[in-house]
């Protein structure tokens, strides 16, 4: 499981800082995973509805929401693309906000893919 | 250990479950600010509690301040759950009454040693209750009878008959004094003696119901405070309790000894408004009377304008 996936791009998650905090425990790691994927779209859907509707306060909230979970995850870059919308939520900065939200839904992109190959391995 | 973990994010909150159960805490975890402070105001609820800063419904902030508001609950330590580590925020936090913070994502050995700090924390706490406790104990009971001592029973008279005046009711009040227990110190010693004061204490609470009040007085004196009580069934009562001393000898490392009562008791409703230390004196005349009549009985104090001026005679 700790082996480096075959893939040219750099994963989206810190698998050993996850494999630590979950302490190896791979049918928790599987659960987490299986949480992240039912709650997460629709976290995406509602973030992506607040930044089009520039409700800045809900854009902070969503996109703190969404940091938490992605950083429990070790997924470290979207985490910190989510605290760039949660920072400008926060400023009710509109300026580059849909840019933030491209940005955000680009590095979640490759996400959901990588968590499904660790949910694959840690069902071995 | 009960923990409380509240967040909003079910990935953080089940890792967080897991990682304390592990340690071998019973987690409680709820996904609003709502909900954590309902748990915290349970009578038997949780004393850590791990609290995420922005929740829906109520923040972590303020799960704090109305948590800190309960009163009748043992405190609870409680630690924020932040990414928002700006000094300000921290500050805010700790001012709504959070004892520590962690900034997430938490690292899993600092996690764990913050709530060691935080059950040393509470084990003083329970500590110092425990000492107040004994104080408060120390403070209003007798040391050798354990019964309420002097300022307590009198504290305790006070407010029944403050409470007895609100609802109409009535308060019966018995001063009993033990009779010649001097010559029991002087024949016997004060061991003995202090062993009859002990069991006249014990027979004294086991003949009230559980509701009523039994304290030390003085020396040899006893007062007895009983709810809901008219004179009527008074004397019948005090009976019971004068009964309950004369007829078995009391057993003491010296054999048994034959020890007596004398009781002037009083009914409240009887004396209309009168302060418990007014009242106090008419039962000590009362247990005057039922000493000038020979002892080992009881008088019934009654107000001046009734057909008897002194005391009714019971036995």
């Amino acid at each position: 499981m700790t082996q480096q996936r075959d893939t040219s791009a750099q994963p989206s998650v810190n698998l050993p800082e996850l494999l630590v905090r979950v302490d190896n425990d791979r049918d928790l790691l599987r659960e987490l995973i299986e949480i992240f994927q039912e709650d997460f779209p629709r976290r995406l859907q509602q973030l992506q509805t607040y930044v089009g509707q520039r409700d800045m306060n809900s854009v902070e909230t969503a996109s703190h929401g969404l940091k938490g979970m992605l950083s429990s995850l070790s997924a470290m870059r979207a985490a910190a693309a989510a605290a760039r919308l949660e920072q400008m939520g926060r400023e009710g900065k509109m300026a580059g906000l849909p840019e933030a939200l491209a940005q955000f839904e680009q590095e979640v992109e490759g996400l959901l893919p990588e968590l499904d190959g660790y949910m694959m391995e840690a069902k071995q | 250990m009960k923990i409380l973990i509240a967040d909003d994010d079910a990935v953080s909150r089940r890792l967080l479950e897991k990682t304390l159960q592990r340690e071998g805490y019973e987690v409680i975890a709820v996904d609003n600010g709502l909900l954590a402070l309902q748990q915290l105001s349970l009578p038997d609820g949780p004393r850590l509690a791990l609290l995420d800063w922005m929740m829906p419904g109520l923040a972590g902030p303020g799960v704090c301040s109305a948590a800190r508001e309960l009163r009748g609950r043992p405190y609870v330590h409680i630690v924020l759950v932040t990414s928002r580590n700006a000094k300000q925020d921290i500050v805010a936090g700790l001012e709504s009454g959070a004892d520590d913070y962690l900034t997430k994502p938490w690292n899993t050995a600092e996690l764990l040693a913050r709530l060691r700090v935080g059950q040393r924390i509470l084990h003083l706490e329970d500590r110092l209750v425990e000492a107040g406790e004994t104080l408060l104990f120390k403070a209003t009971h007798d040391s050798l009878t354990s019964l309420l001592n002097r300022g307590a029973i009198l504290d305790l008279l006070a407010r029944e008959l403050a409470r007895t005046r609100r609802e109409k009711g009535c308060t019966v009040m018995m001063l009993c004094d033990l009779d010649h227990f001097k010559n029991v110190n002087d024949t016997y010693g004060h061991v003995v003696g202090d062993e009859v004061l002990q069991e006249v204490a014990r027979r004294l609470l086991f003949s009230v119901r559980s509701y009523d009040f039994v304290g030390r007085y003085g020396g040899e004196e006893f007062l007895i405070v009983l709810n809901n009580c008219d004179s009527s069934q008074a004397v019948l009562r005090a009976e019971e309790v004068r009964n309950g001393i004369a007829n078995h000898p009391v057993q003491t490392s010296r054999g048994p000894l034959p020890i007596t009562m004398s009781l002037g008791i009083l009914a409240s409703r009887d004396w209309d408004f009168h302060l418990a230390e007014e009242i106090l004196g008419e039962a000590d005349a009362a247990l005057y009377r039922a000493k000038a009549d020979g002892r080992n009985c009881v008088r019934l104090a009654e107000p001046k304008a009734s057909s008897d001026p002194h005391s009714q005679l019971v036995k």
